[in-house]
C-alpha cells in the first residue's frame, strides 16, 4: 500500500526552466526508499512540494492519509534557533504548556529521552542549542522529526555532518520506524549508506523519474550512469604519484583558542594532505587559526621554503600571502544568499577601485565554465543554485586569487556525485600544479581516494600520519580516538 | 556666572534622574534643615525663554541664598509629559517643602500635582494655567502666577494690524495645538484681527520649532501669495518664519510677529524684519513664583497672581 | 538595456513622487508653481546629504539614530563660531565638517571594534550631541544673519540653490561609490554576510568604520546646509530629523537587514517626504491629520516595494506563463 503517490508533478521558479517535469513517484508504507540525483535535478524541490513549503505548477499528490500535516522532513541546511534551548528546538511547535507558560519539568524529561534515541544522552537539553556543534545540531534537527510521529519522514542529507556511530545509530532509529510502517524518503549522494539502508532507490535528473529499482538488485556503477546521463562522473581514483618534499605549507606546535592545542605538520607542494578526525577534534579550528580567521595563542607557520615566519592577522593578509579557505558551512561562512553568482564569484579577487562588470562577468564565465556549473545566468542570485553548484562558487571565487595554499574544510558535504567528481578532479589539478592542498573531510572512503597523505586530529593534537600504503579504517579510526584517551589518562 | 549654575542643575537633574536624591538632600542638610527646599520644575530647556526664567531663578537665589535652597529641573522636549510628571514625583520623594512648576499640559499634570500636594508639597502654577475645570474636579486649588498670553498675543497683534489695511490677510503659525499658552495667543492674534477687520486665511502648528515653522511658512506663502502677516506663537518660529519670507523674495512685504522676547530677535526687531514680540519676562515669572511659594510656606495665603507682558517693537 | 533597468530601478519611486506633486497640484492652486518647487529644493539638501550616508549604514545592517542630534551639535557649532567667536565662515564650516566626522568615528569604533550594537551606541552618541549642543549654545538661538545667504538663494538659471546642486553631486557620487567601486559592492556583500565576506579576506573592519565616518562628515555638510536655510540654529534644530532621514531611506527601498539600498532612491524617498510635507502645509491639513497621511505614506511606500520585489514579478510570470 503506498503512503504516498504522485502523479505528473510539474514545477518551475523561473517561467521557462522547469525544475520538475511530469514527475511521477510512488513511496509505499513501511519503506525506506533513496532518492538520487545529481546538481539541480530536483530532489529538494520534490521534498519541500512534498511538505507544503512550496506549491507545484501542476499534478496531483496524493496522501494514504490524506492531509500532507503528517509529512516531516529534516532539511539538507540546519534551522536550529540558535538562543533557544536544545528542548525547545525539539518540540518547537508542540511546547507543553499550560495557559500559554511552558511546563519546563516536562519539556525537559520528554526532550531527554528523544536525545537518548539518537544517542545524545550527554547533552544537557536546557543548553542553548547554537552551542553545539553542527554535527549534534543535524541530530537535534533528527531526534524533532522522530519525535513528531510521522507517517512519512523526509530526510535530506542527513548523515552530511555526522560521523560513523552516529549514522550507526540515526540507522538503527530509521529501521525501528520502517518497523512502524512509517515511509521514508531517504534524500542522500553516500551510495554506501543507501546500500545499507534503503529498500529501493528512485533516480532523478533534469525533473523527471529516470529508474526505480530495488536496492538489491542494482550496483552503484549503473546508478552513477543514471545520474549523469551521457557524461559519467569524472573521477580518477587513480592518483599519479608526482609527490616531492618540497614544503607548502609548515605549521609548528599551534596553539588558538579552547580547540587546537599544539598542532604541528607539514603539507608539501603538489600534494593533497587529508585531516582525518572526529567532529569537535579542533580541524576546522586549525584551518580557521591558520587562515588568520580566529586568533592564534602560539606557534609559527611558514610558507613554502620561507624563513621568515608568515602570521596573518585576519583572512585579507592571509588571502594576500596567497592561502585561500573553503569554509565547513557555506550559508554561514561562504555565501552572500541574495546576491549574484558574479558578485559571489569576485568578492575575494576583486582590489580595484572602480568596478569592471565586463571582466568581472568574463572572469565568472570561465570559471564556471571549467568547474561545470549548472545555471541559467550569471546574474542570477545564487541562493537559486542547489548545493554543489553554490560550493563550485566558493571554490571558483579562489582561483581568480594567485593562491598557492588551499584549505578546503569539508568540500564536497551536501553535494551530489557529479558535483563530487568535478571537485576531486580540481583538487588534483591543483595539486599537479604544484600547489598545497589540505583537506578536512569527515568522509573517510573520501579522503582515501583524493589524499596522497593523511594525518588524523585528536582532541585539539595531530595523533597520526598515515601514507597511501599504511592507512586503514581501523588505523585511522583508531587514531582519531587516541587524543581523548591520553587526555583522561594525564588528568587521572 | 551663568554657567557653573546650569551645569549645577544639569547634574543635579541627572543625579536625581538616577535616583541618586540624598546628593542634593546632603547639600541642604548641611546648611540647616529648617531652610525650605523649592524645586522649579520647568518646561522644555532647550527653548531660550524657559532659559531665562530659571537662570533668574538661580540668580535670585544666589541673593537669598539664606533663606531657601533652589533646584531646577527641565525636560527636553515641551511635548514630553512622562517626563514632567516622573520630575514632580522625584521632586516629591527627595522632600522638597514647595514645587514651582511651568506644566507642560494644562490638564495631564494635575494627578501627579494632587499627589505632591497630598504629600505635604507647596505647589505654584506657573507660565501655562492648569486648566481650571480640571483642578476643580480633583479638588485642587493652586494658585497660578504668569502672564496673560491671550491679551500679550493681542498686543503684538494690534501692532501688525496698524500697519495693514481693513481686509487684508495674514496667517498663524500655532505651537503645540495641545498646550494651552499656544491656545491662549493664537485667541489673542485672532482677537487682534477680528477688531481691525483682517482675515486670518491659514493657521497651522509650526510645533515651536523653527524648523518645523520655516516649512509652514514657506508653504503659505506659496499657497496665500497675497498674505500680509506671519503671526507666530513664539520667536523661535518667528526666526523660521523670517527665512522663509526671505526666501521668497518677500522681505519688507510680508510682516513677522514673534512672541517672547529671546535674544537673537533683538537685532531683527531693530531692523523691521520681525514687527513685533511680547516680553513676559520670564526671569522674573520665575522668581513670583517662588516668592509666592515662600509666601504660602511661611503661612500666607495662595492667591492668583498676573504679571506684566510688554511690548517690544522697534525703538 | 541601461535604460530599461534605469526605469526599473528608479521608475516606481519617481512615479509615486510625480502621483504627489499632481495630487497636490490639484488640490491646490499654487501647488505646482515654481516658487513651491524651488522651496522645496531649497529644503531638501540636508535631508539629502544625511540620507546618503545613512543609506550606506543601514546597507552594512547598521542603524544611526544620532543623526539629528549631530546635526544639531554641528549646526550649533557652526554659528557660534562664525556669529560669536568671528570665524572665518569657510573654516567654521570645516570645523563643524570634522565635529559631525568625530562623532561618526565614535559610532564607527563603538559599533565594529566593541561590538556594542549601532542601535545602542547612536541612541548614545544622540543624547551626548544634544547635551553638548545645549552647553555649548547654553540653549540659545544663534543666528548668522546674511552670511550664508549665497548658499541657498536660488540660481538665477536653474532657479535651484547651489546647496541643491552640491546635494544632487553628493547623490550621484553616492551611487557611483555604490554600484561602480570594489568598495560599495563590498560593502553590500557585508550587509548580506559579514562573516563570508571577511573569510573571502577582504578587510570589513575599517570599512564598516568608515561608513559611519562618512555619514558623520555628511551630516557635519548637512549642518551648514540646514543653518543657511535656517539662518540660524538652536539645539533643538534636530529633533526628529533622523526618524525623516530612515523613513527617507526606508521608502526609497534600501532594507533594514543590510544588504540591499539606493542612493537615488533614498534622494527619491526625501523628495516624497518633504513634498508631502509642503502640500499638506499648503492645503492646510489639520496637524494631526499630516502625521497620520504621512506615517500612512511611509507604510505604502514599503509596501509598494515588498510587492515589486517579491509578489509583483512571480505574478507578472504566471501571467507570462499562461499566455505561453
Amino acid at each position: 500500500m503506498n503512503a504516498l503517490t504522485i502523479h505528473s508533478l510539474n514545477k518551475s521558479y523561473v517561467p521557462g526552466v522547469p525544475v520538475l517535469k511530469d514527475l511521477d513517484f510512488e513511496l509505499a508504507k513501511g519503506e525506506v526508499h533513496a532518492l538520487v540525483g545529481s546538481n539541480g535535478a530536483g530532489k529538494s524541490t520534490l521534498a519541500k512540494i512534498l511538505t507544503g513549503l512550496i506549491s507545484p505548477n501542476s499534478g496531483k499528490i496524493s496522501f494514504r492519509e490524506g492531509v500532507s500535516e503528517n509529512v516531516v522532513m529534516v532539511l539538507q541546511e540546519l534551522n536550529i534557533i540558535p538562543t533557544l534551548t536544545v528542548a525547545e528546538n525539539l518540540y518547537i511547535n508542540s511546547l507543553p504548556g499550560k495557559f500559554g507558560i511552558i511546563k519546563s519539568a516536562e519539556l525537559l524529561n520528554r526532550a531527554k529521552k528523544a536525545l537518548n534515541k539518537v544517542g545524545l544522552a550527554g547533552i544537557d537539553p536546557a543548553m542553548a542549542a547554537g552551542k553545539l556543534g553542527v554535527g549534534q545540531q543535524q541530530l537535534i534537527e533528527i531526534a524533532a522529526a522522530l519525535e513528531k510521529k510521522s507517517s512519512v519522514l523526509i530526510l535530506d542529507e542527513p548523515t552530511a555532518a555526522l560521523t560513523g556511530p552516529e549514522i550507526e545509530l540515526l540507522f538503527d532509529n530509521i529501521r525501528a520506524l520502517r518497523k512502524k510502517d512509517v515511509a521514508i524518503l531517504y534524500i542522500s549522494h553516500r551510495m554506501d549508506e543507501i546500500a545499507e539502508i534503503c529498500d529501493r532507490v528512485t533516480v532523478i535528473r533534469d525533473g523527471r523519474r529516470i529508474a526505480t529499482h530495488k536496492v538489491a538488485e542494482v550496483e552503484t556503477p549503473q546508478l552513477i550512469r543514471e545520474m549523469a546521463g551521457s557524461e559519467v562522473a569524472a573521477f580518477s581514483s587513480a592518483k599519479q604519484n608526482k609527490r616531492t618534499v618540497e614544503p607548502g605549507l609548515t605549521v609548528k606546535d599551534l596553539h588558538a583558542g579552547e580547540a587546537v592545542k599544539g598542532v604541528s605538520f607539514q603539507a608539501n607542494r603538489g600534494e593533497i594532505l587529508g585531516i582525518a578526525g572526529l567532529i569537535g577534534s579542533g580541524r576546522t579550528e586549525t584551518l580557521r587559526a591558520i587562515f588568520g580567521a580566529d586568533p592564534r595563542s602560539s606557534g609559527e607557520m611558514y610558507r613554502g621554503n620561507q624563513q621568515t615566519a608568515f602570521s596573518p592577522a585576519n583572512p585579507g593578509e592571509a588571502v594576500a600571502a596567497g592561502v585561500a579557505l573553503v569554509p565547513e558551512d557555506r550559508k554561514l561562512d561562504g555565501l552572500l544568499l541574495p546576491l549574484s553568482i558574479t558578485a559571489n564569484t569576485v568578492i575575494a579577487s576583486n582590489r580595484k577601485f572602480v568596478v569592471n562588470e565586463t571582466a568581472d562577468e568574463a572572469a565568472t564565465e570561465k570559471v564556471c565554465r571549467q568547474l561545470a556549473v549548472k545555471c541559467d545566468s550569471l546574474s542570477q542570485a545564487i541562493s537559486d543554485l542547489s548545493g554543489g553548484n553554490q560550493q563550485k562558487i566558493v571554490i571558483a571565487r579562489w582561483l581568480l586569487c594567485d593562491c598557492e595554499i588551499f584549505l578546503f574544510d569539508e568540500p564536497t558535504r551536501g553535494v551530489d556525485v557529479a558535483a563530487k567528481g568535478a571537485i576531486y578532479t580540481l583538487l588534483q589539478q591543483l595539486a599537479d600544479e604544484g600547489k598545497t592542498i589540505v583537506v578536512v573531510s569527515s568522509d573517510l572512503t573520501e579522503l582515501m581516494a583524493i589524499s596522497h597523505r593523511i594525518i588524523v586530529m585528536s582532541n585539539g593534537r595531530i595523533t597520526g600520519e598515515f601514507g597511501p600504503d599504511e592507512w586503514t579504517r581501523e588505523n585511522i579510526t583508531a587514531a582519531a580516538f587516541a587524543g581523548y584517551d591520553s587526555t583522561e589518562r594525564s588528568a587521572a | 556666572m551663568k554657567k557653573p549654575g546650569f551645569l549645577k542643575s544639569v547634574l543635579l537633574a541627572a543625579a536625581c534622574a538616577f535616583g541618586l536624591s540624598s546628593c542634593g538632600q546632603q547639600e541642604s542638610d548641611k546648611d540647616g534643615p529648617d531652610k525650605p527646599v523649592v524645586a522649579l520644575v520647568m518646561k522644555s530647556l532647550a527653548n531660550e525663554f524657559f532659559k531665562t526664567m530659571a537662570d533668574g531663578a538661580e540668580a535670585y537665589q544666589k541673593e537669598h541664598a539664606d533663606q531657601f535652597d533652589l533646584i531646577v529641573n527641565g525636560i527636553r522636549n515641551e511635548t514630553d509629559l512622562t517626563a514632567q510628571v516622573n520630575l514632580v514625583e522625584q521632586m516629591v520623594s527627595r522632600g522638597v517643602d514647595a514645587i514651582v512648576i511651568a506644566p507642560a499640559d494644562s490638564k495631564a499634570l494635575a494627578p501627579a500635582l494632587k499627589r505632591a500636594i497630598d504629600a505635604g508639597v507647596t505647589v505654584v502654577n506657573i507660565d501655562n494655567q492648569l486648566d481650571e475645570k480640571v483642578l476643580a474636579e480633583a479638588g485642587l486649588q493652586i494658585p497660578f502666577v504668569g502672564p496673560d498670553n491671550r491679551e500679550g498675543a493681542k498686543m503684538v497683534g494690534e501692532v501688525v494690524a496698524g500697519q495693514l489695511a481693513k481686509g487684508d490677510k495674514v496667517a498663524i503659525i500655532e505651537g503645540v495645538p495641545t498646550a494651552f499658552n499656544a491656545i491662549q495667543r493664537k485667541l489673542g492674534f485672532e482677537d487682534a484681527m477680528k477688531a481691525a477687520g483682517i482675515e486670518v486665511v491659514s493657521s497651522q502648528s509650526g510645533s515651536w520649532e523653527m524648523a518645523k515653522a520655516n516649512t509652514v511658512a514657506a508653504a503659505i506663502l506659496s499657497e496665500h501669495p497675497e498674505v500680509k502677516a506671519l503671526l507666530c506663537a513664539n520667536d523661535s518660529m518667528a526666526l523660521g518664519a523670517v527665512q522663509a519670507v526671505k526666501a521668497a523674495g518677500q522681505t519688507g512685504k510680508v510682516l513677522v510677529a514673534g512672541f517672547d522676547n529671546i535674544s537673537a530677535v533683538g537685532p531683527l526687531v531693530q531692523s523691521g524684519e520681525i514687527a513685533a514680540t511680547a516680553d513676559q519676562h520670564g526671569d522674573e515669572l520665575a522668581i513670583f513664583g517662588i516668592e509666592a511659594a515662600l509666601q504660602i510656606l511661611s503661612g500666607g495665603a495662595a492667591e492668583n497672581q498676573k504679571t506684566r507682558v510688554d511690548l517690544i517693537v522697534k525703538k | 538595456m541601461n535604460t530599461k533597468r534605469f526605469l526599473t530601478d528608479y521608475g516606481p519611486m519617481f512615479v509615486i513622487w510625480l502621483i504627489l506633486i499632481f495630487l497636490f497640484g490639484s488640490l491646490s492652486d499654487h501647488f505646482l508653481s515654481s516658487r513651491t518647487l524651488s522651496t522645496i529644493a531649497g529644503q531638501v539638501p540636508p535631508l539629502v546629504l544625511v540620507c546618503c550616508g545613512m543609506t550606506f549604514i543601514l546597507i552594512v545592517a547598521g542603524i544611526d539614530l544620532s543623526v539629528g542630534s549631530v546635526l544639531a551639535f554641528c549646526a550649533t557649532l557652526f554659528c557660534l563660531l562664525i556669529a560669536r567667536a568671528e570665524w572665518a565662515v569657510g573654516v567654521a564650516a570645516i570645523a563643524a565638517i570634522l565635529a559631525g566626522g568625530f562623532f561618526g568615528l565614535i559610532n564607527g569604533l563603538f559599533t565594529v571594534l566593541l561590538r556594542v550594537p549601532s542601535f545602542i551606541v547612536t541612541l548614545g552618541t544622540l543624547k551626548i550631541a544634544f547635551g553638548m549642543a545645549m552647553l555649548i549654545s547654553r540653549s540659545e538661538t544663534l543666528t548668522v544673519g546674511m552670511k550664508l545667504e549665497p548658499l541657498i538663494s536660488p540660481l538665477p538659471g536653474p532657479g535651484v540653490p547651489v546647496s541643491f546642486i552640491v546635494a544632487v553631486l553628493f547623490v550621484i557620487a553616492g551611487q557611483f561609490v555604490l554600484s561602480k567601486t570594489i568598495y560599495g559592492r563590498h560593502l553590500i556583500a557585508i550587509g548580506t554576510n559579514e562573516s563570508a565576506v571577511r573569510l573571502a579576506g577582504v578587510e570589513t573592519t575599517w570599512k564598516k568604520i568608515s561608513v559611519f565616518v562618512v555619514t558623520g562628515l555628511l551630516t557635519g555638510v548637512a549642518a551648514i546646509f540646514f543653518a543657511a536655510r535656517l539662518g540660524g540654529a538652536n539645539a533643538d534644530s534636530g529633533n526628529g530629523f533622523e526618524l525623516s532621514a530612515i523613513a527617507a531611506v526606508v521608502i526609497g527601498g534600501t532594507s533594514l537587514m543590510g544588504g540591499r539600498g539606493s542612493i537615488v532612491n533614498s534622494f527619491l524617498g526625501v523628495l516624497i517626504i518633504l513634498t508631502l510635507d509642503a502640500g499638506l502645509a499648503q492645503v492646510g491639513a489639520d496637524e494631526w491629520v499630516k502625521h497620520v497621511i504621512t506615517g500612512a505614506v511611509i507604510i505604502l511606500a514599503v509596501l509598494l516595494d515588498v510587492l515589486r520585489g517579491g509578489v509583483l514579478p512571480g505574478l507578472a510570470a504566471r501571467i507570462r506563463n499562461y499566455k505561453k
